[in-house]
């Protein structure tokens, strides 16, 4: 994907990463955690131009949950209360059992995407999680039999050599999505051309969804706006709205960057549009 | 066995929630929940390996 992808005028597909697993309502007590809350902040980013809303779950005091029980809830909320939104759960899990690391995968119906973390990510100053190729591969056998569609988080550049060692030992349906992910730690250097270094390193015919950490999260989103991507806003990982003030919803980030896609003159996908680039 | 400068409050320094959070005692503040699954040990993680804030403190020798 390219400028000119960007000048043909393909929709722009926003993901709306509502709650995470890393911090909570600690950060950002607008952050939603119970099922319940998770469903209606769907709604409201869908209504704000979210077609997909990637998804994590928690427990009731907001510590991490990687049961299929507790995500078959958080799907049955958003069901309940968003639209039509695609729904996107998280394998991540820092320090968690690789067998647990499937169980996101197993509800019913099971999520039309879901992550598959390419390698380490450093957390703390003690913790990576590892992320191994065969943790890979293992998620990936799964996401193929339960016909989900992988979004593939490249957390650095290292990690689009193992995109293309993927699709060397691996056959991933078309076309390939990649996350790619700027901030701080493991995260590739939140500097312009390192963005553009990361898109030449796609695989051919890939596509790009444009994730910026923390303040970084607007000037990337546009750049990926701006260069063919897509992009993943949300409380997950920006708990900010401006320095100094707290975001009030993940809608609310969402629409900023909408109003962004209608100044450049980018049509914003329905997650019908979505579910066709995406080959859903 | 859960780190134990662990706690659960609902409340401290005028931040309240409807549900008792993972408080540190060391740093005197609710942690993320992805280091509390590190402060009760869960999964494959271990507070005494893990968590830089048990072992900093516990190097300076304090309880």
């Amino acid at each position: 994907m390219s400028y000119a992808d960007y000048l043909a005028g393909d929709p722009l597909i926003i993901t709306a990463a509502l709650t995470g697993g890393v911090h909570g309502k600690e950060a950002n007590p607008n952050l939603p955690e119970t099922p319940e809350e998770i469903g209606r902040a769907a709604a409201a980013a869908e209504e704000a131009g979210a077609s997909v809303v990637h998804l994590h779950a928690r427990r009731p005091n907001g510590e991490r949950s990687f049961a299929t029980e507790r995500f078959q809830e958080i799907d049955d909320a958003v069901r309940r209360h968003a639209d039509d939104v695609i729904i996107q759960h998280s394998t991540g899990g820092t320090g968690a059992p690789d067998e647990d690391r499937h169980l996101p995968l197993r509800t019913d119906p099971p999520p039309e995407m879901a992550s598959l973390d390419m390698g380490p990510l450093n957390r703390y100053d003690h913790l990576t999680s590892e992320n191994t190729r065969g943790l890979v591969d293992s998620l990936h056998e799964e996401m193929i039999d339960r016909d989900i569609k992988p979004e593939l988080e490249v957390f650095n550049d290292g990690h689009l050599n193992e995109v293309h060692q993927l699709l060397e030992r691996r056959d991933l349906a078309d076309p390939v999505y990649a996350t790619l992910i700027f901030g701080p730690g493991t995260l590739t250097p939140p500097r312009p051309q390192n963005f553009l270094n990361s898109i030449d390193n796609l695989p051919e015919g890939a596509l790009f969804n444009t994730l910026g950490f923390g303040r970084h999260q607007l000037p990337f989103a546009t750049m990926g706006t701006l260069f063919g991507g897509h992009v993943r806003v949300g409380l997950e990982d920006n708990v900010y709205y401006r320095k100094g003030e707290l975001a009030t919803s993940n809608a609310q980030l969402v629409e900023r960057v909408v109003q962004i896609a209608n100044k450049l003159g980018r049509e914003v996908a329905t997650p019908d549009q979505a579910r066709d680039i995406l080959n859903i | 066995m859960t780190c134990p400068y662990l706690e659960y409050r609902g409340e401290s320094d005028g931040e309240q929630f409807d549900h008792l959070r993972a408080y540190c005692t060391a740093a005197e503040r609710f942690v993320q929940p992805m280091r509390a699954d590190i402060c009760n040990d869960r999964y494959d993680l271990d507070h005494a390996e893990h968590c830089e804030i048990y072992r900093k403190h516990t190097e300076e020798g304090e309880p």
